[in-house]
C-alpha cells in the first residue's frame, strides 16, 4: 500500500509539473511548429490567442483537475496512516 | 505625431477616489488588528483563510502595479512576445503549492526559510533570509517608486512629497492589520483592479469600433484585420526558440521561491483549501492579465488610428481612460493601479516582517517569548516599510530597472535549496550553502548591472537576466546535487535521521518512517543531465 501512494505521489506531481509547463508556455508549441501558426480563432491568430487560453482556461481546467486528484490523495494517505495508529 | 501624457482633468476626482480606498484598508486594518493576538495570527492570519479570499489575495499579492503600469508599456513597445512572457507568471503559485506549499503548510511554516532553518539549520537560513529580504525590498522598493509616481501624476504634488504621503499612508495600514489585514484587503483591492481594468477597457474597445467590447478580455478579435493593417509585426513571434525556452528558468522557477507568494499558501484554513485557492488565483488573475494584454493591444491601435503617439508607455492605460472614458472613470483606473501597487507591497512587507521578525528572531533569540517575538515582527515590518521609502526618495538605477531580473536570482540563489531540500534527503546543507552563494554571485556578475564588462547574452535578455539563468539556475541545481553527494560520502553535513524523518513527515506519512522514500539517485541525475544540456544551450551566443 504505501509503496503504491509513494509512487503515486511521485507520477502525480511529475505530470502535473509538466502539463503545468505546457500550457503556461503553450507560445513554444507555436515556435517549435511555424506550421502551427496559420489560421485565426475567433478573429485572432491561433498563436496568439491559444497561449493566452491556455495560460487562462487551460490552467483553470489543470488547477481543477490537480485540486481534487491531490486532495483525494491527500485522503488516501490519511487512511493509511490512520490505519497505521489503528494499529 | 503628437506626444500624449496623462493628466487627470480633475484632481479632486482623483482625491476622493484615493480616499475612499484608503478609508477601506484602514477600516480592514483596524478590523484585522483586533484579530491579531498570536504570531500565527501576524504571519499567517491564524492559518484561516478561505479558499475564494485565499484566491482573491493571491492574485492580488502577484498582479503588481507592473499590471497596469509595466506590461502594457512592453506590449505597446514589444508587442506580442511579452505577452507571452506574462502569461507564464500565472504558474508561480500552482507550481509552488504542488512542489512545496502544501508540505510547508502541513509544518505550519511562516516563510520559505522557516523551512530552510529546520531543513538545513541556522547557517543556511542566514543564506536564504538575506536573499529573500534582498528580493523583498527590491520587489517593494519597485511598487513604492511606482506608487509615487502615481500619486504624482494623480494630484500634481512634487514626486518626494508624493512618495511620502503614499509611503506613510500605505505603510500605515499594513502594519496595523498585519496578515489577517493584509489577506482581506489584498482581496478587495483585486476586486478593485480585475473591475478598474475590465470594465472601462469595454467603453474604450466600443468607441474604437469593436463589436466585442461586451468582453473586453477575449472579444476583440474583429479589431485583428484593422491593427494588422496599421502594425504588422503586432502578432509575429520575434525571436528564436531559445527566447521563449529561457522565460522558464529566468521567469518561472524564480517566483516560485518568493515568499510573500509561498505565505499566501499558508494562510490556507487547511491543506486541501490551499489547493482550491488556486484554482481561484487562476480565474481571478486570468480576467486580470487578459484585460492587460487587451489595454496593451488597444494603446497600440490608439497610437496607430488616431496618430497619437503615447509619450509616457507606462501610462498607456491612463491615457486610454483620459482620452475616451469620463473623467471620474479615469480616475478610479488609477485607484486600481494604486489597489494593485499596495497589495504586492501588502506581501513584500509581511514577507520581511516574517523573514525578520519569525526567522531571524527565531534563531538569533528562541527563548523569546511569543508575545515579545509579535512585538519585534510589528517593527521589522515598519522599519521594512520606512527603508523602501527612504531607499525610494533616490533610487538605485540598478534597482528601478531590475525588478524581473530579480527572479532569475532568486530561481538560482533559492529555489533549488527549497525543492530538493522537501524532495530529495540527500539535499545537503553546505552543499545547499555553496551552490546558493557561488552561483547568485555568478548571477550577479555576469549580468550588465554590477560589472558591464563582463556579460552573457547582450540587450533586453541580458537586462531582464534571461541569458544569466540560462546558465546559473541549471549550475545551481547541478552543482546542489553533485556536492550534496560527495559531502554525504565525506560525511561534511549529512541530514540526520530527524532531517529525513521530517521530509516523510511533510509529505503526509505521519510518524510512518521509511529510509528508502525520497532518497534515490534516479530522479536527481536526470534533473543533473538536463541542467548540463541546459547549460551548454545557455553559453551558446546570444
Amino acid at each position: 500500500m504505501k509503496e503504491k501512494l509513494y509512487k503515486k505521489e511521485l507520477s502525480l506531481t511529475v505530470i502535473f509539473v509538466i502539463v503545468l509547463l505546457i500550457f503556461g508556455h503553450f507560445a513554444q508549441v507555436f515556435k517549435l511548429f511555424p506550421g502551427l501558426q496559420h489560421g485565426h480563432l475567433w478573429g485572432f491568430p491561433v498563436h496568439y490567442i491559444v497561449p493566452i487560453l491556455m495560460g487562462w482556461f487551460g490552467l483553470l481546467i489543470v488547477t481543477i483537475i490537480m485540486a481534487v486528484l491531490l486532495n483525494n490523495f491527500d485522503d488516501e494517505m490519511d487512511e493509511y496512516t490512520g490505519s497505521l495508529e489503528d494499529k | 505625431m503628437e506626444a500624449t501624457e496623462f493628466v487627470l482633468p480633475n484632481v479632486w476626482l482623483g482625491i476622493l477616489v484615493v480616499l475612499a480606498l484608503f478609508g477601506v484598508f484602514y477600516y480592514v486594518g483596524w478590523w484585522a488588528a483586533k484579530k491579531t493576538t498570536s504570531e500565527e495570527d501576524l504571519y499567517a492570519a491564524g492559518f484561516a483563510i478561505g479558499p475564494v479570499t485565499n484566491g482573491l489575495a493571491m492574485g492580488a499579492t502577484w498582479a503588481s502595479l507592473a499590471t497596469f503600469m509595466g506590461v502594457i508599456a512592453l506590449i505597446y513597445k514589444l508587442q506580442a512576445p511579452f505577452v507571452y512572457l506574462w502569461i507564464q507568471w500565472a504558474l508561480s503559485i500552482p507550481l509552488l503549492t504542488l512542489l512545496y506549499g502544501t508540505c510547508l503548510r502541513r509544518m505550519k511554516a511562516y516563510t520559505p526559510a522557516s523551512f530552510i532553518k529546520v531543513r538545513y539549520g541556522n547557517e543556511a537560513a542566514y543564506v536564504i533570509i538575506a536573499w529573500l529580504c534582498l528580493s523583498m525590498v527590491m520587489y517593494a522598493l519597485g511598487q513604492m517608486i511606482g506608487l509615487g509616481m502615481a500619486f504624482e501624476v494623480l494630484f500634481n504634488l512634487p514626486y518626494n512629497y508624493a512618495l511620502i504621503i503614499v509611503g506613510i499612508a500605505t505603510v500605515g495600514f499594513i502594519t496595523i492589520g498585519g496578515m489577517y489585514g493584509a489577506s482581506y484587503n489584498a482581496a478587495f483591492q483585486m476586486i478593485v483592479m480585475i473591475i478598474a481594468m475590465v470594465v472601462p477597457m469595454g467603453a474604450i474597445m466600443k468607441f474604437m469600433g469593436s463589436s466585442g467590447w461586451w468582453f473586453p478580455p477575449l472579444a476583440y478579435g474583429d479589431m485583428t484585420a484593422a491593427m494588422l493593417e496599421q502594425v504588422p509585426t503586432f502578432f509575429d513571434m520575434k525571436y528564436d526558440y531559445r527566447w521563449y525556452f529561457a522565460l522558464i528558468p529566468a521567469f518561472t522557477m524564480g517566483p516560485i521561491a518568493l515568499p510573500h507568494l509561498a505565505m499566501r499558501v499558508f494562510t490556507s484554513s487547511s491543506v486541501k483549501t490551499a489547493r482550491w485557492s488556486v484554482v481561484w488565483f487562476i480565474l481571478f488573475l486570468g480576467l486580470l492579465f487578459a484585460g492587460a494584454y487587451t489595454a496593451g493591444f488597444a494603446g497600440n491601435y490608439f497610437t496607430a488610428t488616431t496618430g497619437n503617439e503615447i509619450a509616457k508607455a507606462d501610462q498607456t492605460i491612463l491615457i486610454l481612460n483620459v482620452f475616451y472614458n469620463p473623467a471620474i472613470v479615469a480616475a478610479f483606473v488609477v485607484g486600481g493601479a494604486i489597489a494593485a501597487g499596495m497589495s504586492t507591497i501588502n506581501g513584500n512587507l509581511m514577507a520581511i516582517a516574517g523573514l525578520v521578525g519569525g526567522d531571524l528572531l527565531g534563531i538569533i533569540a528562541p527563548q523569546m517569548p511569543g508575545k515579545k517575538k509579535m512585538r519585534w515582527g510589528y517593527v521589522a515590518l515598519a522599519i521594512g516599510g520606512v527603508a523602501c521609502i527612504l531607499l525610494a526618495f533616490k533610487p538605485p538605477k540598478f534597482l528601478v530597472t531590475s525588478i524581473l531580473w530579480a527572479f532569475g536570482l532568486l530561481a538560482t540563489t533559492a529555489s533549488p535549496g527549497i525543492l530538493l531540500g522537501v524532495w530529495w534527503k540527500q539535499a545537503n546543507k553546505v552543499a545547499m550553502i555553496v551552490s546558493s552563494v557561488v552561483c547568485g554571485v555568478i548571477y550577479i556578475v555576469i549580468s550588465p548591472h554590477v560589472l558591464s564588462g563582463i556579460v552573457v547574452g547582450k540587450g533586453l535578455v541580458a537586462a531582464l537576466g534571461m541569458s544569466e539563468a540560462m546558465l546559473t539556475v541549471p549550475l545551481s541545481f547541478a552543482s546542489f546535487i553533485i556536492l550534496s553527494l560527495l559531502f554525504n560520502k565525506m560525511e561534511v553535513s549529512a541530514p540526520t535521521i530527524e532531517d529525513k524523518k521530517m521530509i516523510d513527515r511533510i509529505h503526509g506519512w505521519g510518524s510512518d518512517y521509511d529510509e528508502k522514500r525520497y532518497n534515490g539517485v534516479s530522479m536527481p541525475a536526470v534533473l543533473v543531465i538536463l541542467s548540463i544540456i541546459i547549460f551548454i544551450w545557455g553559453l551558446q551566443p546570444w
